[in-house]
């Protein structure tokens, strides 16, 4: 395949994940400009990565909630309830770190099932039903924090979570000034990367399957590369890798491969596009419901344990609105209301949008209410985009 | 086309009944599929040919009757265990998944994995892809990626699609639920030529249609339902005109020829 028609191609093919890309790079470098290149100071980047973390954990769970033709409102309070459980966990009944973590991502898991009891088993609308959630959950957050009000956390294990670094290596400095094991680990994924797509294509032709063409290939490799690169040594030249971002990493990965790679992912989409063909082909729409939410609780509670270690507290108000941040989010990062579509690769970038647009306009020194006026010009214009290029595809 | 080892019906309903509340829809049905024969299957609106069908493939459970597969009893209790037992269903809305490409709508249900870790196993794509791409080939049915969602596709190359998918996994019957209903006249050709690819090759097939050129044009044999019986059960034969006065003529109940055995 010649290079120009393969271009034309892949850009006619993929419009909407790269148009997602190019709105990020786009805010990105205005708030650079706009801000005298504060935006992207190593301070500010750790910042910004520190604020996507919980709304991009439960964008993720949001996106396969939302393909599977279902929403969640009740994430934001239910976050912020497990968030205080974490913190009474560790204050007043004086568990260790290590057992608070698990047992709050459990009882999201179950906080996740009773959603998918009512919604799967009783049949009640997912709208609904957890909009009934929201209530209840906004209730139980006041009520286990009535008697003592914000609840402030002084387990540094824990904090470190929402605000700490990886630790450097052991054996001292290779590259003074620099945080080494950051740039180690930039290295690696980026070696990761590259081997990884070369094997594929290896593979790919080897099978007489399509492949993209040699120059495109290169462009796509030297670009991501770079991305990569780019984003390490701002974060190497400073204090390093932030635990948050470990923590989106991983979830980005474990989910991108279970939904691109594993038969769970493929049926989940297959729920997605066609439930009754998906029930007719024996897969179990109940059991993909279950699952769903089951994740999504989990998330939740993640996202939960991320807000309050940030916030080194538990408070009344924590999760109000996180909910409509990542549904919006995942909106942005190209799921579709009708089901089957979106990714999780794109409910991180939309959600690195978002947050992008509050820090950039935060730094700007723009009214609040201005904000949530571009907010909403974002979200709507990411949609009619959404829309429009779906159709002119048919 | 059979010989004599083949005398056994691949599928036999006999006396199916269904009711439905107060209604009546299967009045005990009998009905024959022979290895290698294409069956239409006729009537007016409400006469029973769908009801029958979705017992046929585990849809519905009957009230009453047996179902013979090759010779052996057999019951059902949901559509997956009719399919194990090789019985496939082509739905008129084709039951694909528009977002999901070629290779993934042939392979739903039963996605074939590299490395085995139950829900969470890791799909062999290269596996499904090129068992799909020979598929196609095999059924002469003109897609040019195997990778291409189905909501690029075009009405017949969909119904294609879900033809070639039930005939994947060795499936012994083939039925089809007015496959040309929501079809233009061109591809309603292409369809029809598949019923016939795959004939040649060996299937045994069921077809419902209200068209009934389509079934005069595939079918090996032809059975009437009017108001939950059988009314006739005579092979295709004569030229159109003919076949269609004949076919009216039962539909309407002008002729009946299993009237003697009815009760009430």
């Amino acid at each position: 395949m010649s290079f120009a028609s393969d271009v034309r191609r892949v850009l006619r093919e993929n419009i909407r994940d790269y148009g997602m890309f190019i709105a990020l790079f786009v805010i990105v470098l205005f708030f650079t400009i706009t801000t005298n290149g504060l935006f992207i100071s190593p301070r500010n980047i750790v910042n910004l990565v520190n604020q996507t973390g919980y709304i991009a954990v439960l964008a993720v769970g949001m996106t396969l909630v939302i393909v599977i033709r279902h929403i969640d409102l009740s994430v934001g309070f239910l976050a912020g309830f497990l968030g205080a459980i974490a913190a009474i966990a560790m204050v007043q009944w004086n568990l260790p770190v290590w057992v608070v973590i698990p047992l709050v991502l459990f009882l999201g898991i179950i906080a996740g099932r009773i959603t998918s009891f009512m919604v799967a088993d009783l049949g009640i609308p997912a709208f609904v039903a957890t909009l009934a959630g929201w209530l209840g959950y906004r209730g139980a957050l006041q009520l286990v924090t009535r008697s003592t009000g914000t609840i402030i956390i002084p387990n540094d294990d824990f904090n470190a979570i929402g605000n700490g670094f990886i630790p450097e290596f052991p054996f001292g400095e290779v590259i003074p000034g620099m945080h080494n094991l950051t740039l180690f680990l930039g290295i690696f994924g980026i070696a990761l990367f590259v081997t990884g797509e070369l094997i594929n294509r290896v593979r790919l032709q080897s099978q007489n399957r399509e492949v993209q063409s040699m120059e495109m290939f290169i462009i796509k490799l030297v670009a991501v590369s770079a991305l990569i690169g780019a984003i390490t040594w701002i974060l190497a030249g400073y204090r390093g890798l932030s635990w948050t971002a470990v923590v989106i990493l991983i979830v980005v990965f474990a989910y991108h491969f279970m939904t691109t790679r594993t038969v769970l992912g493929r049926r989940i989409y297959a729920v997605g596009g066609n439930p009754e063909a998906a029930e007719l082909s024996g897969i179990s729409v109940k059991r993909i419901t279950h699952v769903v939410f089951g994740s999504m609780g989990m998330l939740t509670a993640l996202a939960g344990i991320l807000f309050a270690s940030r916030l080194q507290s538990a408070t009344t108000q924590a999760g109000t609105l996180f909910e409509l941040d990542a549904i919006a989010a995942s909106f942005v990062g190209g799921v579709s209301a009708a089901g089957g579509v979106g990714t999780v690769a794109g409910s991180l970038i939309g959600a690195l949008v978002m947050t992008s647009l509050t820090n950039g306009m935060n730094l700007m020194g723009i009214d609040i209410s201005y904000q949530y006026i571009v907010r909403a010009i974002v979200l709507a214009g990411a949609v009619i985009f959404d829309v429009a290029t779906r159709r002119r595809e048919q | 086309m059979e010989n004599s080892s083949d005398q056994t019906p691949v599928v036999e309903l006999r006396g199916i009944k269904k009711h439905f509340g107060a209604v009546q829809a299967l009045r005990g049905v009998d009905l024959a599929l022979m290895h290698n024969e294409v069956l239409g299957l006729v009537g007016d609106n409400a006469a029973g040919k769908s009801t029958l069908m979705k017992v046929l493939s585990g849809a519905y459970i009957p009230d009453g009757g047996d179902i013979f597969i090759e010779g052996k009893r057999v019951s059902f209790a949901n559509p997956m265990d009719a399919r194990r037992l090789g019985i496939e269903m082509v739905y008129q809305d084709y039951a694909l998944a528009n977002n999901l490409d070629v290779s993934s709508n042939v392979f739903m249900g039963r996605e074939v994995v590299r490395i085995k870790l139950g829900p969470l196993g890791v799909m062999d794509f290269a596996h499904m892809e090129q068992e799909t791409k020979a598929l196609l080939e095999r059924l002469r049915i003109d897609i040019s990626s195997v990778r291409l969602k189905v909501e690029r596709l075009s009405g017949g190359q969909r119904q294609a699609v879900a033809i070639a998918r039930a005939t994947a996994f060795d499936a012994k019957v083939i039925i089809m639920d007015e496959p040309t209903a929501a079809l233009s006249v061109a591809a309603i050709d292409k369809v029809l030529e598949l019923v016939k690819e795959l004939k040649a090759q060996g299937s045994s097939i069921i077809i419902i249609s209200h068209r009934l050129e389509d079934i005069y044009r595939v079918s090996d044999r032809m059975i009437v339902l009017r108001q939950g019986r059988k009314v006739s059960d005579s092979p295709v034969e004569g030229d159109i005109h003919e076949f269609r006065e004949k076919v009216v003529a039962y539909m309407i109940g002008a002729r009946d020829d299993f009237a003697e055995r009815t009760t009430a």
